[in-house]
């Protein structure tokens, strides 16, 4: 698990471009959006896909998002319990 | 206001339409009628999303040559887009009466698109052996003069993009150059084929339906992509009567606002699309009571349409005129869907009926209890003079534009028809001319790497391409030299917009096929990304356009900015021209007219006449 939360972190970091974060900035069990990093719906949209291309798991709306990415810990939970790859 | 408004209306002397409702205005009012969508799986584009829903122009590639009438040994390549336009452009043309190259030589013309000819680049762009991409870029301006070639040398080209708004934004400009006497008739309206690029670029946003879409319905999911084309003949009255030519309808208003919220979401409470409905009232001299139907933007997004309603109520009050969205019969058609729906409103106007709202079923939960138009009703449209009809026209970028058409009643300059003489041929400005002072200006060379961090969070900056972070450095750093001044307007001249973004996106899907794509390079991908983000950076209201015409971008942009503070409207307009390919400077100017100068300000130059202005352009060029 804590692996997957690292590797997360950087793929977050990646594809949103936050060239100024390391993962040591993040932490697995702040908000992503609203207080926390201040994140977007079109970040959600990019981390969407992060999930589709790496893990094989296709979202059928973005609405769905809300609650897998409340942090990078449930991120990283949602993933595991349900990648194809 | 300028009261000429009143006593030489604005009027349409022809239309044509193309969508995939019809060719042609008689097939597309029999299709409105009888409540026949076109919307239906991919037919005709490449693409490996096979049963998406859109709503694509019945007419194959070659079937569009033969219809135009293009050899098929021409050697100029085709697009889509330049085809269609050229179908619409000559309806339009003809019904006006407008044929011979005299004709077209005393016309202008402004034409709408954001992909341009991008079907065509994706069919001729190839991979090579080693991973390279090689293509041809169509940029929007270029894509315009496809357009033009089929019929001779128009007096002006001018492309306006700004996404969605782009063909409201061309026929906006279209009533500013008549009203102030630049050209006799303007022939305004836009085109836009359908690509796998933008196909793609929406599906990465999640909000394509893959049922028909359902505009104002609880259970919308969505839009469905379309294509087509329409233009409108648009010239004064007594212009038409002197020419023997029947006015059609009256364009009566228009208004442009930017949301300044997000680049592809509407703000919740749809302060953009107020200011922009507000505005068109004003420009119009009308009051909300005087709307009788709205075609609303009604895309069928959960984002769009309950903002849009939030809107409508805000304008319009508890109780709202008719109201639909024509989306359902054509999909979302973009750069051309301000002209196509001025197109289905004009045949509202002429026959008496208001078109359905297609595909709807339940009320979305909503404050007030509203419906939109879902059966054919047969109701006056016209109101005498006081009576029109409101157009919503909304883009990504919060570019929001309102346009406002009536029933052409009765001859209301008879004196002109005693006058038969000669047009002028660019006739003299009705009001007194309104000195523009250029206040403060910023070049920003290649060269020159400018510190971001000066001007933006890292966070705000994060998914900005180098071009976007030049350009909100060069206007923040021009803004801020008069930083209590808040320009009324932001006006972009740009060849290749954000081509970085766009150009990654098509080598993505080039080399990795039409999945995984990155939505934020779809999102900055339009022209108008510029524009809308100076705008949000600085929330700011006021009127915002992009024009992208190779080597007359800034020109025309300059122009824009004349006519706009001509019409007493804007005091202060940001201009600027921003490109990425090739690397030129990026510019920006901060103009203004007398009554917004600042006290103890030393203005850097003044200019009497738009020919003085344009110098700017050829001076730093």
């Amino acid at each position: 698990m804590n692996e997957l939360i690292e590797t997360l972190k950087q793929q977050v970091i990646e594809a949103l471009n936050l060239e100024d974060l390391t993962p040591a900035d993040i932490d697995a069990d702040a908000p992503l959006f609203g207080e926390g990093l201040g994140l977007d719906s079109i970040d959600a949209l990019e981390l969407i896909m992060i999930l589709e291309k790496d893990y094989g798991i296709k979202l059928q709306s973005p609405a769905q998002g809300k609650e897998i990415f409340k942090s990078i810990r449930t991120m990283a939970e949602f993933i595991q319990a349900n990648r194809t790859r | 206001m300028n009261p000429s408004n009143l006593s030489n209306p604005i009027i349409v002397s022809g239309y044509g339409v193309v969508s995939a409702i019809g060719v042609g205005k008689e097939q597309t009012l029999a299709s409105l009628r009888e409540h026949r969508s076109g919307i239906a799986p991919v037919q005709y584009l490449a693409t490996v999303h096979r049963d998406m829903l859109v709503g694509e122009v019945k007419l194959s590639f070659d079937e569009l040559m033969e219809r135009v009438g293009v050899p098929s040994d021409a050697e100029a390549p085709q697009s889509r887009t330049a085809l269609i336009g050229r179908l619409a452009l000559r309806e339009a043309l003809q019904q006006a009466a407008l044929t011979t190259p005299d004709d077209y030589a005393r016309t202008a013309l402004i034409s709408g698109t954001t992909v341009g000819g991008m079907d065509r680049t994706e069919i001729e762009a190839s991979v090579t052996p080693d991973g390279q991409i090689v293509h041809y870029n169509y940029d929007c301006g270029t894509s315009t003069l496809d357009i033009a070639r089929g019929f001779g040398q128009f007096a002006f080209v001018d492309t306006i993009s700004t996404a969605c708004s782009s063909a409201a934004n061309a026929i906006g400009m279209a009533v500013e150059l008549v009203r102030q006497g630049h050209f006799e008739r303007v022939v305004a309206g836009g085109s836009e084929g359908l690509s796998r690029l933008h196909l793609n670029g929406f599906n990465t946003l999640m909000i394509l339906d893959q049922q028909p879409c359902r505009p104002f319905d609880a259970q919308r999911n969505g839009i469905n992509l379309g294509e087509g084309a329409a233009y409108l003949v648009i010239e004064s009255e007594a212009s038409a009567l002197r020419r023997g030519v029947k006015p059609l309808a009256v364009v009566r208003g228009f208004g442009n606002a930017c949301d300044a919220y997000h680049q592809t979401a509407s703000s919740p409470d749809g302060e953009g699309a107020v200011l922009a409905m507000r505005r068109a009232l004003d420009d119009a001299h009308l009051q909300p009571s005087d709307i009788t139907y709205i075609n609303c933007h009604g895309t069928g997004t959960p984002n769009n349409d309950v903002s849009e309603l939030n809107a409508l109520h805000r304008v319009f009050g508890d109780v709202l005129p008719p109201f639909s969205s024509t989306k359902g019969f054509t999909g979302h058609t973009t750069s051309a869907s301000g002209s196509i729906e001025a197109a289905f409103c004009l045949l509202a106007l002429q026959h008496h009926f208001l078109p359905v709202n297609l595909n709807f079923q339940t009320p979305i939960d909503h404050d007030y209890p509203v419906l939109p138009n879902a059966a054919e009703q047969v109701i006056p449209l016209s109101r005498g003079r006081r009576g029109g009809l409101l157009l919503n026209s909304f883009a990504f970028g919060g570019n929001d534009s309102s346009l406002i058409l009536s029933p052409y009643t009765e001859p209301q300059t008879p004196q002109t028809l005693q006058t038969p003489q000669t047009p002028p041929q660019a006739a003299s400005p009705q009001t007194p001319t309104r000195k523009v002072y250029l206040l403060a200006q910023t070049l920003l060379a290649p060269s020159v790497d400018p510190n971001f961090r000066d001007y933006l969070a890292p966070l705000e900056s994060r998914r900005f391409d180098k071009l976007l972070k030049r350009t909100l450095c060069c206007s923040l750093e021009t803004l801020r030299q008069y930083p209590d001044l808040v320009p009324d307007a932001i006006i972009t001249a740009t060849v290749w917009g954000s081509a970085i973004s766009a150009i990654s996106f098509f080598h993505d899907m080039m080399r990795q096929g039409e999945a995984f794509l990155k939505p934020t390079l779809f999102m900055q991908s339009t022209h108008n990304t510029m524009s809308s983000l100076i705008a949000i950076q600085t929330h700011n209201h006021g009127y915002n356009n992009t024009h992208s015409q190779l080597s007359d971008s800034l020109p025309h942009a300059l122009l824009d900015a004349w006519l706009q503070m001509q019409s007493g409207r804007v005091h202060s307009a940001l201009v600027g021209i921003h490109d990425s390919i090739p690397a030129f400077d990026n510019r920006s100017y901060l103009l203004v007219t007398a009554d917004a100068l600042p006290p103890d300000c030393h203005p850097l130059a003044e200019f009497t006449s738009y020919s003085e202005l344009a110098l700017l352009a050829v001076k730093n060029g």
